[in-house]
């Protein structure tokens, strides 16, 4: 590794390096604003070097990338996280959470979600995965009192060690039968054949689970709604957006890079979308918890993802990464909006609880709604151009019985969102009162919202964007 | 082509009810205000449409005014607005129906500002779905329409507002998601052919399809059509709708939201899939005459009114589609015509329900009754529409129907003939209403009944006194509109 190299990796040295001083400095101070501040900064810093930086060195290590799309990420995650952490100072700050501690875990995930966004090779994937998911089983439940919280970063941790075994003998596997763990000739293992050939297959199938785990498809997704009720809503976010979307990320990599090589999987992907788009939406209906309905809808997102990476095209891939980026700002506005009305005694999420909220306090009513509508798919707002892309590349790629599924799918997710939105304007009882909120809070739902807007009406710079990232 | 300046008066329409939207939500100050605001917001609209149909009301061929941007270049998407006879009269229609809205809603209470905002919005709306001619700008304007009538039923509704507003939403969302996917379809068959892409309207009809091909997409477009309009079998959520919304979203959704699926089956599915609608033109009439006649039954059986007139409009709109099912531009040219005085008559019509039931407090027939010692000036209003409603000669609706009868004779006699007793049952479950609210003794214990406000003859009496012009003197309906429907019918084989 060369000094260059170094140079090319400093967006991620940044959150690293930051995330290492905060620990250090939580050590001896406990007071948790300036704490956070500090980590705020440090990921708005890692953002711009992410964004300003040149192009550095096609790889590095043999494990990473820096090339625009992953820069592209790079920067995505760590404004995500500067996001996250925004929203974390007054929650952080009124369960006394360790601020050093949690600071640094929050800088370290976003770190491991950058490096996996740009992983080349097997290995790069293994580490970069797993120093992120490690970050969050901790973040899971860092809130010691909450027993939700316990049992949920308990869950995680089992799930997402047998996980983690599914992927270091998967990889073994792969590594078996085509010698190498870098990414490309990894794959083209599974072209050329041989006699080796299903052992790479059953190995590509283990990774898959263990990716699958990862961005909860179905069967692997039981973990999510009770994840997602458990951990703090700050760390739901940035599970919904960052560690979701950097495994789209890679996915999205590692097949651009083989064109053709998956072909054999494509039966099983195929199931595996039908079986998350149906099961997701079936389970996110009945729910009354809304941090469960929105984990349930995001298991019917990751479906949508797997509609546009099926076709293998350089649209469907521009589609995912464009969806994903829309999927990660309405999801943040939406946890945001839960962390921005909890109090100290707990988050609101019983839909019973945000009844007529959205009258009294129309701000962040309206956040909500236009967040949840994006997710939905509503036009006017980035989810519609999403949606609209990911359906075009999967007719356009011939899979047009998958594009109906999906469809059939975002008119189920309308019911279920629609009720809460109904819900939240809904006049019956007087609303009960709830945090007010931060400046800061409002800041960042201010960003988000607009985003949101902006991508719905304006898409065209991001579609472009998009489209000349994929390597 | 036109000989007014570049103004963006197309935008106008589609932008002027968005910022009094959001002026809405943004003062603070007092719900009069806010009422006030509406309303100004609505006559402006109105005065635009009225300076275009001045400009433009003498009709011609193709596209009376236009305006292009580039919106999303990538997938060849652009900002198309255009208007021809046809998106003008329902220019009209809506701009002014709005007005009336806004007046009718004038007594609401609760969440004034939100309430306006939303009307507003769905006037945007709906000035965009009848503008648009790039398809993913139409399918936009389409959804975002719904979603201000989803909250209207669903906040400001009756006991069911939630279960209807959301069936509502549903049941027209599946349709339109089907119209998606055939537009993507679509698009990528016309780029494949011709290597350009694009979501423009008269590039996308010139695509060469196979019959098979055409059946799929038209059937994908029919099914949004179909459900919003609603013809018989895809109906069941508009009388839910209907009865569990607000005054202003029954108007508004009998008098422009249903209007919004014939005008697509006119300007996007038949002229893009000509040999498949074709083909398909007697599945439609039967469709149709199934739906008027068993809708008109339905009517005849109901005890709520709401209901009744949620009936009456389906039947109605069945004639309207057995009109464009026949083929002809006699036909065609009622059948616009039928869809415009119905907004009127219909609108009218549950303006009044909602009067009586402010008076009253309730919907059902048997509970009312009598109502001509009462109110009588309320009760003249109400004969008159309903008279116009069942379509008596001289009064708006006549000059339609008979268009529509006399067309669909000319190709099709024995659909004309079979229709016609469709005309007998309007005729019967409107004066079963008739007969059940005015007449009769008025039912024991009620008190002293006001007649019609000041605001009230103002939303009726411009009704009424376009009710009986435009049954005499249908000629301003009939003039913009030959000239498209005669393009319409000439481009298509």
């Amino acid at each position: 590794m060369t000094w260059f190299d170094l140079i090319a990796l400093a967006p991620v040295l940044i959150l690293v390096f930051g995330a290492t001083t905060l620990l250090m400095v939580g050590a001896w101070h406990h007071q948790s604003a300036p704490l956070v501040v500090g980590g705020i900064a440090v990921a708005l810093a890692a953002a711009i070097a992410a964004g300003i930086a040149p192009p550095g060195p096609p790889e590095i290590a043999g494990m990473f990338s820096c090339t625009p799309y992953a820069r592209f990420f790079t920067a995505l995650w760590a404004l995500g996280t500067a996001l996250v952490l925004m929203l974390s100072l007054r929650y952080a700050g009124e369960r006394d959470f360790a601020a050093g501690e949690y600071v640094s875990l929050v800088l370290f995930s976003a770190a491991g979600m950058a490096l996996l966004s740009g992983s080349t090779s097997l290995i790069g994937l293994f580490l970069s995965l797993e120093s992120f998911t490690l970050a969050l089983y901790i973040l899971v439940s860092f809130h010691r009192n909450n027993d939700p919280g316990a049992e949920a970063g308990l869950k995680y941790l089992v799930l997402g060690a047998v996980a983690t075994g599914f992927m270091a003998f998967g990889i073994a596997l792969i590594y078996a039968a085509s010698g190498t763990f870098h990414l490309p000739e990894a794959l083209y293992g599974l072209q050329t054949g041989g006699q080796l050939r299903p052992w790479a297959l059953l190995g590509w199938g283990l990774v898959l689970v263990a990716l699958g785990f990862k961005i909860s498809l179905v069967p692997f997704h039981l973990w999510t709604p009770d994840v997602y009720q458990g951990a703090p809503a700050p760390v739901t976010a940035l599970l919904a957006t960052g560690s979701k979307g950097a495994v789209g990320a890679v996915l999205v990599l590692v097949l651009a890079r083989a064109p053709g090589a998956w072909h054999d999987l494509v039966p099983l992907l195929w199931l595996l979308a039908l079986a998350t788009m149906l099961v997701g939406s079936l389970c996110a209906l009945p729910q009354d918890n809304l941090k469960r309905l929105l984990a349930y809808s995001s298991v019917v997102h990751m479906g949508y993802l797997l509609i546009a990476l099926l076709p293998g095209s350089a649209d469907g891939y521009s589609a995912v990464v464009f969806y994903l980026t829309i999927y990660a700002v309405a999801s943040l506005g939406a946890f945001g909006v839960i962390t921005s009305l909890s109090t100290g005694q707990g988050e609101p999420q019983l839909l019973s609880r945000w009844q007529g909220l959205g009258y009294r306090y129309p701000w962040r009513g309206a956040v909500l709604t236009l967040c949840l509508l994006s997710l939905a798919g509503m036009p006017l707002t980035g989810g519609f151009i999403g949606k609209f892309v990911l359906f075009h590349a999967a007719i356009k790629g011939g899979f047009t019985g998958l594009a109906l599924v999906g469809i059939v799918a975002s008119l189920v997710s309308f019911a279920y969102y629609l009720r809460v939105v109904l819900v939240l304007y809904s006049s019956d009882e007087p609303a009960p009162a709830l945090h007010p909120g931060t400046a800061l809070e409002h800041a960042v739902l201010l960003v988000c919202a607009s985003a949101v807007l902006l991508l719905g009406i304006y898409p065209a710079p991001l579609l472009d964007l998009t489209a000349a990232l994929i390597p | 082509m036109t000989a007014l300046p570049q103004f963006p008066w197309l935008s106008l329409l589609i932008g002027l009810p968005l910022a009094g939207a959001l002026l809405c939500l943004l003062q603070r100050r007092s719900d009069g205000e806010c009422r006030w605001l509406a309303l100004t917001t609505t006559l402006g609209t109105l005065a635009v449409s009225l300076w275009l149909f001045v400009a433009f009301g003498s009709g011609g061929e193709g596209w009376l005014l236009r305006e292009d941007a580039a919106w999303i270049p990538r997938f060849g998407i652009r900002y198309t607005l255009a208007l021809d006879g046809i998106s003008l009269l329902l220019v009209m229609l809506t701009a002014f129906l709005h007005a009336i809205a806004v007046l009718v809603a004038w007594p609401e209470q609760r969440r004034v500002p939100l309430f306006m905002a939303l009307l507003l919005v769905l006037e945007s709306g709906l000035m965009g779905v009848f503008l648009a001619v790039d398809l993913v700008l139409f399918y936009l304007f389409w959804e975002v329409m719904l979603l201000p009538m989803v909250f209207l039923i669903g906040i400001w509704g009756e006991a069911g507002r939630r279960r209807a507003a959301i069936r509502f939403f549903l049941y027209t969302l599946a349709g339109s998601l089907a119209m998606l996917l055939a537009m993507i379809a679509l698009y990528l068959l016309h780029g494949e052919q011709t290597g350009s892409y694009s979501f423009a309207l008269a590039e996308l009809a010139r695509t060469q399809l196979t019959l098979t091909q055409e059946y799929l997409l038209f059937g994908g477009f029919l099914l949004a059509f179909a459900i919003k309009a609603p013809l018989v079998p895809f109906h069941t959520w508009q009388p839910e709708a209907l009865s569990e919304s607000p005054a202003v979203g029954a108007l508004d959704l009998t008098g422009l939201l249903l209007k919004t699926g014939i005008y697509g089956l006119i300007r996007f599915a038949l002229p893009l899939f000509p040999h498949a609608a074709q083909a398909c033109l007697p599945l439609l009439a039967a469709l149709a005459l199934g739906g008027l006649f068993y809708a008109a039954w339905c009517a005849y059986g109901e005890d709520d009114v709401k209901r009744i007139l949620a009936y009456s409009s389906i039947s109605h709109l069945g004639l309207v589609v057995l009109g464009l099912a026949a083929w002809n531009a006699t036909a065609w040219q009622g059948s616009i015509v039928l869809m415009v005085t119905h907004g009127l008559t219909t609108g009218a019509l549950f303006a009044l329900v909602a009067m009586l039931r402010q008076r009253t407090g309730t919907r059902s027939l048997a509970e009312l009754g009598g109502l001509w010692g009462a109110a009588p000036g309320l009760s003249a209003c109400f004969l008159l529409f309903a008279l116009a409603s069942l379509g008596l000669p001289g009064l708006a609706n006549f000059p339609g129907e008979i268009l529509v009868l006399l067309g669909t004779f000319r190709t099709q006699p024995l659909w004309a003939l079979l229709a016609l007793p469709g005309l007998v049952f309007a005729a019967a479950y409107l004066l079963r209403l008739v007969q059940g609210t005015l007449w009769g003794p008025a039912p024991a214990g009620r008190g002293a009944m006001a007649d019609l406000t000041l605001r009230e003859w103002l939303i009726l009496i411009p009704l009424a006194l376009l009710t009986i012009w435009l049954g005499l003197h249908p000629a301003p309906l009939l003039t913009p509109l030959a000239g498209p429907v005669q393009a319409a019918l000439g481009a298509l084989p």
